[in-house]
């Protein structure tokens, strides 16, 4: 094993009893330091993985090692060293502060360390106001601040987050992202499963693709881009009055052109080389006299890659 | 196993249950029944044989009251773990460095502080109420030995309900009927004797709390004899039993299943 390798999963199986696997099979790793992005449908199979490598579930079969422990035998050993955001709510029935206070006590954290934390965390899961508030009388959105600010009273060396801001609005959703980030920089771990693809597209270096127990696709973010899409899109308007447009596009090498369907719509130019195409159709137009009215390189998206993942093995 | 963390979980649970509505329930119901009850009856018997001695009424019902505080922290010992079971915290602790059988242990050590600390205001108020209560240091260990057995007891059998519960409303229900049942079907409020009729009898035999609530009325008054062996062990087995059947139903809650 990689002495870098945070957890290593090897041919891991698991069974709810009902005789299919939700976990059928899968292999893969992560590195220290690393964001490990974990996308599937509902039901694909991430919570189970999560649940399986926190030790709230026992496998059926495979390997399985986080930070150096057996999931099936390093127990506590294990949880000493990771912190947990379930995707289900949790909370405690008292106030925002006292619940962060009573998970530092579980934690061991010393009474002045846990004051520090406390407000550090209210103040930036913007708290404060609510910090005399009993959990029940929250927001969804706020009872799920406290939840991810809860395991960051503690240090860990890995976090798993499942889902951790689904009910946040955008700028609670890039404050928690970047956090996330901020403390990769210091070496921690990160096992992020999420739906929202824009998020692990910001957030993740790696990412694995699971579908039905099965993961479908595990590489770096830009590798997988570039294998499942190949090609980026170029998005180009024209002013033409009966200028030859088709003619002149159709002069450019190696591209697929896409012609708008509506008005007002785009031509898109698919190939291997989107700046150079951006470069002839600029040099093109201005020597053909074609007005160009709007240029635009479309990246790929990971909901494309995502899409296509997921289709090839439904085909 | 680590006890510290037992401990812990133990603090936790009584920092995150002594909400106002707990030690309403905890206290305010036991208090009204002493009080209610007490000056009631009290005004209506004359003195209750107990042993060889006839003490008064208001003196056989703090004894009651006190080991009736067993069963009402063993109710909140059950109630601790449904929450945490409805409100995801067990999921939650169990992803934490604690174990199941820790878990199991925090609720118990919760279970027997409250009772203790349920029977220490009991005493209080009835030494208030009475004019006094003197016990002596053997009298003092019975109290507690039984106080503690009583809400393993309590603790075990409502932890198991907890466990095999599927819904809150359920839960809170068969809570109310067994609270009930076994208060009234017990000697917490009066003595049984020969004019009982048969069928009650045995089921206050067949209570454990009538042994608790015997055994501590034995410990108010120092009557150490021959009876007062026999229920602590019937009280033991008892707990013993419960205890396993408690553990065995704990360990079928599913964790990460849906």
């Amino acid at each position: 094993m990689d002495s870098d390798r945070v957890v290593d999963v090897e041919d891991l199986r698991f069974t709810y009893g009902s005789g299919r696997y939700a976990l059928d099979g899968i292999s893969f790793g992560i590195s220290k330091g690393e964001v490990f992005g974990f996308l599937g449908r509902n039901g694909a199979g991430k919570t189970t993985t999560i649940k399986v490598l926190t030790t709230l579930a026992r496998p059926a079969s495979g390997k399985a090692t986080v930070l150096g422990h057996d999931v099936r035998h390093g127990g506590k050993a294990l949880r000493s060293k990771i912190g947990v955001v379930l995707q289900e709510e949790s909370f405690d029935f008292t106030t925002v502060e006292k619940s962060l206070d009573i998970y530092g006590v579980m934690w061991r954290i010393q009474k002045k360390e846990r004051e520090r934390k406390i407000e550090e965390l209210l103040s930036f899961f913007e708290l404060e106001d609510a910090r005399k508030k009993r959990m029940w009388d929250l927001s969804g959105g706020q009872k799920r601040r406290v939840q991810v600010a809860r395991e960051f009273m503690h240090d860990m060396e890995l976090l798993f987050l499942d889902e951790p801001t689904v009910g946040l609005d955008t700028i609670t959703r890039r404050k928690i992202l970047d956090m996330v980030n901020e403390k990769t920089k210091d070496g921690l771990t990160v096992f992020f499963t999420t739906h929202n693809l824009e998020e692990a597209d910001y957030i993740c270096d790696r990412i694995a693709i699971i579908d039905s127990g099965r993961i479908l696709a595990n590489d770096t973010v830009s590798a997988l881009k570039r294998s499942y899409s190949g090609y980026k899109t170029v998005e180009a308007s024209f002013s033409h009055d009966g200028a030859d447009v088709d003619g002149m596009l159709a002069s450019i090498p190696n591209i697929r052109i896409e012609r708008p369907v509506n008005s007002g719509e785009p031509f898109k130019l698919i190939g291997p080389e989107a700046e150079e195409t951006v470069k002839l159709i600029i040099e093109k137009s201005t020597k053909n006299g074609i007005r160009l009215e709007w240029l635009n390189i479309h990246p790929v998206t990971l909901e494309e890659v995502f899409l296509k993942a997921v289709g090839a093995a439904e085909s | 196993m680590d006890i510290s963390n037992s401990i812990r979980l133990a603090k936790r649970n009584i920092l995150v249950n002594t909400d106002p509505g707990t030690l309403v329930f905890l206290l305010m119901m036991p208090t009204l029944y002493l009080v209610f009850m007490g000056y009631m009856f009290g005004s209506l018997i004359g003195g209750i044989a107990v042993g060889s001695s006839k003490i008064a009424y208001m003196n056989f019902l703090s004894p009651g009251i006190v080991s009736f505080q067993t069963l009402t922290a063993g109710a909140v010992a059950g109630g601790m773990l449904w929450s945490d079971r409805r409100y995801g915290m067990f999921e939650q602790i169990l992803s934490c460095p604690y174990s199941r059988a820790e878990y199991l242990l925090g609720i118990m050590f919760t279970t027997i502080a409250l009772a203790i600390f349920g029977a220490i205001i009991m005493i209080i108020i009835s030494s208030l109420l009475i004019g006094g209560i003197t016990f002596g240091l053997a009298g003092l260990g019975i109290i507690m030995l039984n106080l503690i057995v009583g809400s393993i007891f309590w603790g075990a059998f409502l932890l198991a309900l907890a466990a095999i519960s599927k819904s809150n409303q359920m839960y809170n229900s068969i809570q109310v009927i067994i609270l009930f049942f076994a208060s009234f079907a017990s000697t917490v409020f009066y003595p049984i004797s020969g004019s009982t009729p048969a069928a009650l009898r045995y089921t206050v035999a067949l209570n454990p709390l009538t042994y608790i609530a015997d055994t501590v009325r034995d410990g108010y008054i120092s009557l150490f004899n021959g009876s007062l062996i026999v229920d602590e062990l019937i009280l033991l087995f008892a707990t013993i039993v419960m205890f396993m059947i408690a553990l065995l139903s704990y360990r079928t809650i599913k964790i990460g299943v849906k």
